[in-house]
């Protein structure tokens, strides 16, 4: 047995397995037979008519209905609590201080939790109240534990918040969310979303995707509030040398009345421009943007800087520093060529077709012994104009080659000492052979001997400074493995590869390479001192670098070769890694200190190798070398008297059998520190530096003033309820009711077997006989 | 000549005859010359000489030094390859080039090489070109022949030219064959070496027409232009130049 009184809720069920349309069928029957009678009985009085009618009905109805099998589904139920899921946002932001200049923004959230209590004790039946604190992850709280929490983090993706909540309650039943924030979302809505500005599909879909009401209750509002910052620096990681570069700058400003802010951009500390800004009360974010040219190619720590105003909420925002490298953009090459050959056809060519090259030519199409027999105006050629080249542009190129080029009839002996300069002070030179070069073009005793990896003879006649026999160049054992000439990893497959090539035609003839010269390749038969001549020489002058090669015929290495069944592949190997290699390429440097990230914050290890290559790039183990570092104060980018570099520390160091050595240091104090890597090394001290930035992330106070029409434009969109704290009703809360429940107890009752229903549908059927009979009819 | 200079020249002279063979071999090496290239049918040589005055002209009028010996060299991989310009020339309709000439000629051309073809027929459209232009829908049957501009470099690039002219003046700008920029192939219907011709006594071989002596020498100057094209190729479009280039192409009066 059992008692209603034990169930509080039921339903009533149809056990029997009938299709509609036999429900229908059985339904088209009924009145069909009921019709039948109403024609059957039409000649009795009306009343009697509609008894009979009426009792046969009830019968087909209660038989239907016993068909129908119907029954009570009787059970004991209890809601099931659904989530109230609160987010307090844990940022740095948070512990700012509002308008009444004692309670900080966090204060106010811990003040307005604490009428979550009684919310809870209200709710207890139907709600579980989750706490979660958000900076840049999600992280499960309770409401006791945020009384004891500081505002830390040094993000508040709000976003990414509440894509977590949506992945962790998905199949659950969420009452509501609700946010306690200063509104500034550094994830992907705060983003998307300027101030002032809706909502975009995207982040409503992704807020409705929650099913429920988002509240929002920010923390503070903007009065009160003082504040100038520098909130937005874009730029680019890289920049090109001699290349214009464009900085954009944000700057917020509120509360600071109507001024003229001066915003600063510094290069290494020292000021490069300075633009003002009228900052008014109506509008609170300004841009402007710079613009500058690098001068040379490096890492430079760059500033962007406003003054310090009284009554700012913080200073840290005031300035923003970044790390711009500024690479190489086109490799300029000045190309000067004694006369049109074949040589220099097809290097102008490679030259030409390499997009990482500008390229400037300069070909002697006539001398002086060429009679000039038309007018100059009927003719194409135009001045050698070696004053701008060798004297004011000089410094503009990376590289300056003098193919089969001789400087004596163009009065360029003045400036052979700047070409040398130059290359000592970081530029590069080649000097490829022919009949007007090397000691054929004059160069013994000039400036540019003393800067060409070989000996030139002293002597001018013909046959001591020419060769015209055909030869193939043989690789030296640093040949095998320079970047120039390493056309296979493997050397005896490299040697077979240069043996291969065609055989080069003629040689201006040299008396050996340098001391401090890297010889590559020589000539199988000629010698000198009793060492084979020297054909690819390269050499480190002062901070540059120069290459000799002695033949006009390494087109041949790539045409010809080609009509042999071969390929161009190694001619054009050979003079982009000659390039590459003149122009100190970084990934051909033979000490290389890698920095491999820019910025870093304080106490966190910094993360570098200095590589140490031997002059035929084979690794150098066991090298000592020296790493001396420097620090500038942070200030002092900012001011320049509050410090300025200073040396901080050196070490010293051997590097191990992969020719490495990798630096484990931490930096507690801010600043630049600017690191120098030097080894010894028989052409002379070889060196690189680089630097990296130490600083504080202080990009979650870059903007500080609370974003509440974001907040207020989450609300709505889910139909939640906005307020800005400490005016905070907690009644107004909606809560969406549970949609679950739990089943204690649960019981079937059948209807329709009963005795009772069968005994009642007989007497309605003996009734109906009953009266029928006595009313005349059988 | 005064005494100091005659003493001067014969030492120099004298120096000169005393260098060994191999000197000048080098100083041949790197010495620009133009193969001839045979052909089968037709007449590869049609103005037998006119190379060799070309080259001179050039090492008298340019800083480019010429090696005049002429060689005439078989369309193959093996010969072509040592001369990275070669000249057909022809005054009728020759025979069809087998495919390894085909494939060698094609192949020479996208490598670099610069073939200049110069019509003696003295007709716009003769058999001689007819033929060219049917082997050339064999080598680049993937390319158009496309008709120079006159702004194109071989018309600047060593003198001013404003229209191209040969012995003939009938058929109007160059055809060329490209590879990105570059004019590989040059074809020219206005007998260009006719106007250079000389006999063994040295007279010019043939009339020019319509233009008579001017017209030659403005043979001569696009010649110049050719040779100087085909070792510098796009080196007048460089920017430094072109000021000055249509400075004077405004100067002048045509």
């Amino acid at each position: 047995m059992f008692a209603f009184g034990d169930y509080n809720t039921s339903d009533l069920l149809w056990l029997g397995d009938w299709s509609p349309t036999w429900i229908a069928f059985l339904t088209v029957i009924g009145l069909a037979v009921l019709a039948f009678s109403a024609y059957d009985l039409r000649d009795l009085k009306l009343h009697r008519r509609l008894t009979l009618i009426g009792l046969r009905g009830l019968v087909f109805g209660l038989a239907v209905l016993l068909l129908l099998e119907p029954a009570l589904d009787l059970r004991q139920i209890s809601k099931v609590e659904n989530h109230v899921i609160v987010l307090v946002d844990e940022s740095q932001t948070m512990g700012l201080k509002t308008d009444d200049g004692e309670s900080t923004r966090f204060d106010r959230v811990r003040q307005a939790l604490e009428e979550f209590g009684p919310l809870e004790e209200v709710g207890a039946d139907d709600h579980h109240f989750d706490y979660f604190t958000y900076g840049a992850d999600l992280e499960s709280t309770s409401r006791s534990a945020i009384d004891g929490l500081e505002p830390t983090a040094r993000a508040a993706d709000l976003t990414g918040a509440i894509e977590e909540v949506i992945e962790r309650y998905e199949g659950k039943d969420i009452a509501a969310v609700v946010i306690l924030s200063d509104g500034l979302d550094t994830g992907a809505i705060g983003r998307r979303t300027a101030r002032g500005e809706d909502l975009d599909l995207g982040s409503r879909q992704l807020l409705e995707s929650l099913d429920a009401p988002i509240h929002t209750l920010a923390a503070a509002g903007e009065e009160g509030l003082r504040d100038a910052a520098v909130s937005r620096v874009l730029h680019d990681d890289f920049a090109f040398v001699h290349n214009k570069v464009s900085v954009d700058v944000e700057l917020q400003a509120i509360g600071m009345g109507t001024k003229s802010i001066p915003v600063t951009l510094r290069r290494d500390g020292q000021v490069l421009q300075t633009r003002s800004v009228q900052v008014h009360p109506e509008e609170s974010t300004y841009d402007l943007s710079f613009e500058f040219v690098p001068e040379q190619i490096g890492k430079e720590v760059y500033t962007v800087d406003i003054p310090h105003y009284d009554g700012e909420a913080l200073y840290e925002n005031n300035q923003h520093h970044f790390v711009l490298r500024v690479i190489r953009d086109r490799i300029r090459v000045l190309q000067v060529v004694g006369r049109p050959s074949w040589d220099q056809r097809f290097l102008r060519r490679l030259l030409k077709r390499n997009p990482n090259v500008e390229l400037i030519s300069f070909f002697i199409l006539r001398t002086d012994r060429n009679p000039q027999v038309v007018p100059q105006d009927e003719m194409s050629l135009i001045p050698f104009p070696t004053d701008e080249l060798f004297r004011d542009e000089l410094g503009s190129f990376d590289l300056v080659v003098f193919q089969n080029f001789n400087f004596g009839p163009y009065h360029m002996g003045r400036y052979l000492g700047n070409i040398a300069d130059y290359v000592r002070d970081g530029g590069a030179f080649a000097m490829i052979g022919g009949d007007l070069s090397f000691a054929s073009g004059g160069y013994a005793r000039t400036p540019i001997e003393s800067l060409l990896p070989v000996n030139l003879p002293s002597s001018s006649a013909a046959s001591a400074v020419m060769d015209s026999e055909h030869f193939n160049p043989e690789l030296t054992e640093a040949g095998d493995r320079h970047p120039l000439t390493q056309l296979s990893f493997d050397p005896e497959r490299n040697r077979e590869i240069w043996a291969d090539l065609p055989a080069l035609q003629g040689t201006n003839i040299v008396h050996g390479a340098t001391d401090d010269a890297t010889v590559l390749a020589t000539h199988p038969e000629i010698t000198h001192g009793g060492e084979p001549m020297p054909v690819v020489t390269v050499a480190e002058r002062g901070e540059g670098r120069v290459l000799a090669v002695t033949s006009d015929s390494t087109w041949r290495w790539g045409f010809e070769h080609i009509g042999e069944g071969g390929t161009a592949r190694e001619y054009q190997h050979f003079w982009s890694s000659a390039i590459r290699w003149l122009i100190q390429d970084p990934e051909l440097k033979l000490v290389r200190l890698d920095m491999h990230r820019d910025i870093i914050a304080p106490d966190t290890p910094i993360d570098a190798t200095v590589r140490v290559f031997s002059p035929d790039y084979s690794p150098a183990a066991d090298v000592e070398g020296v790493l001396s570092i420097e620090h500038t104060p942070l200030e002092a980018l900012t001011d320049s008297s509050a410090g300025s570099a200073e040396a901080y520390d050196t070490m010293s160091f051997t590097t191990d059998h992969g020719g490495e050595w990798d630096l484990d240091r931490r930096f507690n104090s801010p600043g630049v520190y600017q690191f120098e890597a030097q080894v010894s090394s028989p052409a002379g001290p070889l060196s690189d530096d680089n630097l990296v930035l130490v600083t504080p992330d202080f990009a979650q106070y870059r903007d500080i003033v609370p974003r509440n029409d974001l907040l207020e434009r989450i609300a709505h969109a889910t139909d939640g309820y906005h307020a800005v704290l400490p005016d905070f009703r907690p009644r107004r809360l909606q809560f969406n009711e549970p949609r679950f429940v739990e089943v204690h107890r649960r019981e079937v009752v059948q209807l329709w077997d009963n005795i009772f229903l069968f005994l009642f549908i007989l007497g309605l059927l003996g009734a109906e006989w009953t009266l029928r009979r006595r009313w005349g009819r059988l | 000549m005064d005494r100091r200079t005659f003493i001067k020249s014969l030492t120099a002279g004298l120096g000169l005859a005393a260098l060994p063979g191999s000197v000048w071999a080098f100083d041949k090496q790197h010495r620009i010359t133009i193969a001839r290239l045979q052909y089968p049918g037709g007449n590869d040589d049609p103005r037998p000489g006119a190379l060799r005055r070309l080259l001179q002209e050039v090492d008298k009028r340019t800083s480019i030094e010429v090696d005049t010996n002429i060689p005439s060299i078989s369309i193959s991989r093996t010969e072509l390859f040592d001369y990275p310009m070669v000249w057909l020339a022809g005054d009728r309709g020759f025979d069809p080039f087998t495919d390894d000439m085909i494939a060698d000629l094609r192949t020479y051309l996208l490598a670099g090489g610069f073939l200049f073809i110069d019509s003696a027929e003295g007709l716009s459209e003769g058999p001689f070109l007819e033929s060219v232009h049917r082997e050339f829908d064999r080598i680049f049957p993937d390319r158009d022949r496309r008709t120079l501009s006159r702004d194109h470099t071989v018309h600047q690039s060593f003198y001013l030219i404003d229209r191209p002219v040969g012995r003939v003046d009938v058929a109007g700008n160059f055809e060329a064959y490209f590879e990105d920029n570059r004019a590989m192939v040059l074809i020219n219907g206005n007998d260009m070496l006719g106007a250079l011709a000389r006999d063994t006594f040295g007279n010019w071989e043939y009339d020019v027409s319509p233009g008579g002596e001017r017209q030659r020498e403005l043979a001569f100057r696009l010649a110049i232009n050719v040779v100087m094209y085909a070792l510098t190729v796009d080196y007048k479009a460089d920017q430094v130049h072109i000021p000055f280039i249509l400075r004077r192409r405004n100067w002048r009066v045509d």
